[in-house]
């Protein structure tokens, strides 16, 4: 299949020309420095020396670093329920605000919020929303008769900030199945109607499977910021040393080139997390030709 | 195939523009030579130094200092940064207990061929201070300025509960009796309204080291290989630290956070253990304050030195003109300027002796802070010493949070800190 029309004669070195310096970016920002990853992650480098062959050592100590292994399962707990919890949460956001309701443009804005304010500013708020003597949230456990719950404590810390994140992420998930449900024929549900179907029912066997390729992108960009994470978890759970008590994945990176000096270690971290990513993504497109429906 | 050609060319053609761009050096004048300066410090500190800078240029017309200030996260990833690109600074600002970490990196010069060439030029220097940077080879770095720990009161607090202020005769456990005199519920909400104490726990520098060495431990052994905090004495320390939470004299680290951190400063807690550094901001603050040495153990008085310092890169082109601002900020002149900030200790013995450092604005004693000298131990300088402090800290933060027994985790935190110093030997 093929879109549009071709480019012809000049106006294809005019188009290069446009595109060169994306293409330049590509290459040297993005595919650079993916190649060079790849190359010191097979070096032991500190920074200042000249690296030296490691060959696979650092990928061998992958597994015996406690910190690392840590981190990595930080990730992996964390984007097992913020993925699903975007997803669905999102989903079911835009199937309500999918309706001709008064006011339902401040309910939109009101959702989508937290995706144009700073993560400094949500964090802040969140931080006195958790607070364990002065929260808002064990105020009102107290208030009806509970305990407080020390939300960001080494235990807890985990949901407390997987809740944060997906409150922060819900708002961009709406926007985008809000455009997908739009997309759908009103005529299906006409039809759907006049079968006898309920609304759970028209949800089920009309929206659901005519907003899959709105789910497969929302999914997609979902894991990718979940295995991306980092403001907000550092910044709810950054302790006096510039640890955190939720390391994740791209913090243990970050630790080890540019505190512990060990770009090889780090670099083999980031391979390891970018080959877990790809391989996600091909199961990912595998489910699309599976189930995704494009009209 | 001629569109494909004059494509290449022109992707040729600005890779080229790109890359000649990247690669212009900086033009090589025969006029004054240039310097880089960076340190970490807060932006009033950047006006003292510059200063100082000032000074010397005055003194030296030939060469130029460039102070860059960054907050002390972004300072070190910054540095970082500048190494592997290859450009490091000319000069800058160290902590002793990283100095090893970036000495056997074989980033720094080894500045003893220059103290050689000064005769009696380290002879001011308390000797405490220069212990930290002193090598087999030489000095590969000078302290700058020092900090002891010292106990920290605010008289107000005391004033109202009809309490003595601390002396120098206070023990481990006046302090514990005192600090729960001084932990009020003045509402009657159940809830601590005022902490007896409040100190951090994460980092061994303002409290634990003190204590452990009070108690007759130690923290780790003269070879680095092992680490000694849970054994003997020091294991007596963390209980101390244990009871300090238990008892809710101490807000744990997750309500200390709750308050900004430091609660001495905003008023919160009726004493704290901290260094010069914090004069400043609780006299900005405020708060009506007096000082007293670190209380003493059983194993008698203690406290914890560390210095910052100056480092020169090796890589650096300019290592005399480097070595002449570092002299001209180690001598007095410079020192006494450094005395004005009031941020911290002047490493000479004649600038802190004298009225520049002990006279200096309100009344706090100042000498409280020099005479904890007389027992004051260093703060350890080993390799990897980030990572073990994250090891210890972060594995003791759920004792203090209520949420793991302190025998428990002191057992599982010992071998992961051993293994990080057997990785950075």
């Amino acid at each position: 299949m093929e879109y549009g029309l071709k480019p012809l004669g000049r106006e294809k070195l005019w188009l290069w020309l446009m595109l060169v310096p994306t293409i330049i970016g590509l290459l040297f920002g993005t595919i650079g420095s993916l190649l060079a990853t790849l190359t010191l992650s097979f070096f032991d480098w500190d920074l200042i020396g000249s690296p030296t062959w490691a060959g696979i050592s650092n990928y061998d100590a992958l597994f015996k670093n406690e910190s690392y292994m840590e981190a990595f399962s930080n990730t992996l707990k964390f984007s097992a329920m913020y993925v699903p919890g975007v997803v669905i949460i999102s989903l079911l956001l835009a199937v309500l605000l999918n309706r001709k309701i008064r006011g339902v443009g401040i309910f939109r804005t009101i959702y989508f919020l937290p995706t144009v304010t700073s993560a400094v500013a949500t964090a802040l708020v969140w931080n006195m929303i958790y607070g364990r003597d002065t929260g808002i949230l064990n105020f009102m456990l107290e208030s009806v008769g509970m305990s407080p719950i020390c939300w960001l404590c080494t235990n807890n810390a985990m949901l407390s900030v997987v809740i944060v994140n997906v409150w922060g992420a819900i708002g961009e998930g709406m926007i985008i199945f809000l455009a997908g449900l739009t997309a759908i024929p009103r005529d299906y549900y006409k039809a759907a109607e006049l079968d006898g179907a309920s609304g759970f029912q028209q949800f089920l066997r009309v929206t659901i499977p005519l907003v899959t390729p709105s789910i497969f992108f929302q999914t997609l960009i979902a894991a990718i910021n979940a295995f991306q994470a980092y403001d907000y978890i550092y910044m709810l759970t950054r302790r006096s040393g510039g640890d955190s008590s939720v390391p994740v994945a791209v913090f243990s990176i970050y630790r080890n080139a540019f505190h512990f000096f060990r770009m090889g270690d780090a670099s083999a971290q980031a391979i390891q997390l970018a080959v877990l990513v790809a391989l996600f993504m091909g199961v990912m497109f595998w489910w699309e030709r599976r189930y995704v429906v494009y009209e | 195939m001629k569109n494909r050609i004059a494509t290449i060319l022109i992707l040729v053609l600005i890779a080229a523009l790109l890359l000649s761009a990247c690669g212009s050096s900086k033009p090589t004048s025969s006029g004054p030579v240039e310097i880089t300066f960076m340190m970490w410090g807060a932006p009033e500190e950047q006006t003292v130094w510059q200063a100082v800078v000032d000074d010397f240029q005055a003194a030296n017309p030939n060469i130029k200092v460039n102070v860059e200030v960054s907050d002390w996260d972004s300072y070190w990833t910054k540095l970082n940064t500048l190494f592997a690109g290859g450009t490091p600074p000319d000069v800058f600002a160290m902590d002793a207990p990283l100095y090893l970490d970036w000495q056997s990196r074989g980033a720094l010069l080894n500045l003893q061929p220059y103290i050689d060439a000064n005769p009696g030029f380290l002879d001011g220097f308390y000797p405490q201070t220069l212990m930290a940077y002193k090598l087999d080879d030489g000095y590969y770095g000078l302290p700058r300025d020092f900090q002891t720990i010292t106990l920290f009161y605010n008289k107000d607090m005391f004033d109202a509960a009809g309490m003595a202020y601390p002396t120098a005769d206070w023990t481990y456990d006046d302090l514990l009796s005192a600090s729960k005199q001084l932990t009020l519920d003045k509402d009657n909400d159940g809830k601590t309204d005022q902490y007896g104490l409040w100190t951090d726990t994460w980092d061994m520098e303002l409290f634990w080291s003190e204590l452990i060495w009070a108690n007759g431990g130690e923290i780790i052994s003269p070879d680095h290989t092992k680490t000694l905090i849970a054994e003997g004495g020091a294991r007596d320390a963390w209980t101390y630290i244990d009871t300090l939470y238990k008892e809710g004299i101490m807000p744990t680290p997750a309500t200390a956070g709750e308050y900004g951190g430091d609660l001495f400063q905003s008023g919160q807690a009726a004493m704290t253990t901290i260094g010069h550094w914090a004069v400043p901001g609780y006299v900005a603050s405020n708060i009506n304050f007096g000082v007293a040495p670190m209380p003493k153990g059983p194993k008698g008085a203690a406290t914890s030195v560390n210095s910052a310092g100056f480092v020169i890169s090796k890589d650096s082109k300019n290592h005399d003109a480097a070595f002449a601002f570092i002299k001209f900020a180690l001598s007095e002149a410079g020192q006494k300027r450094l005395a004005e900030l009031g941020f911290a200790i002047p490493v000479l013995k004649s600038v802190a002796e004298s009225d520049a450092y002990l006279k200096q604005p309100g009344d706090l004693d100042q000498q409280v802070f020099l005479d904890s000298l007389a027992f004051a131990h260093m703060k350890p300088v080993f390799k990897g010493y980030e990572e073990w402090a994250g090891v210890v800290g972060d594995g003791l933060i759920p004792v203090w949070d209520g949420e793991a027994d302190l025998n428990t985790a002191l057992d599982a935190v010992v071998p992961s800190a051993d293994e990080i110093l057997a990785n950075n030997k």
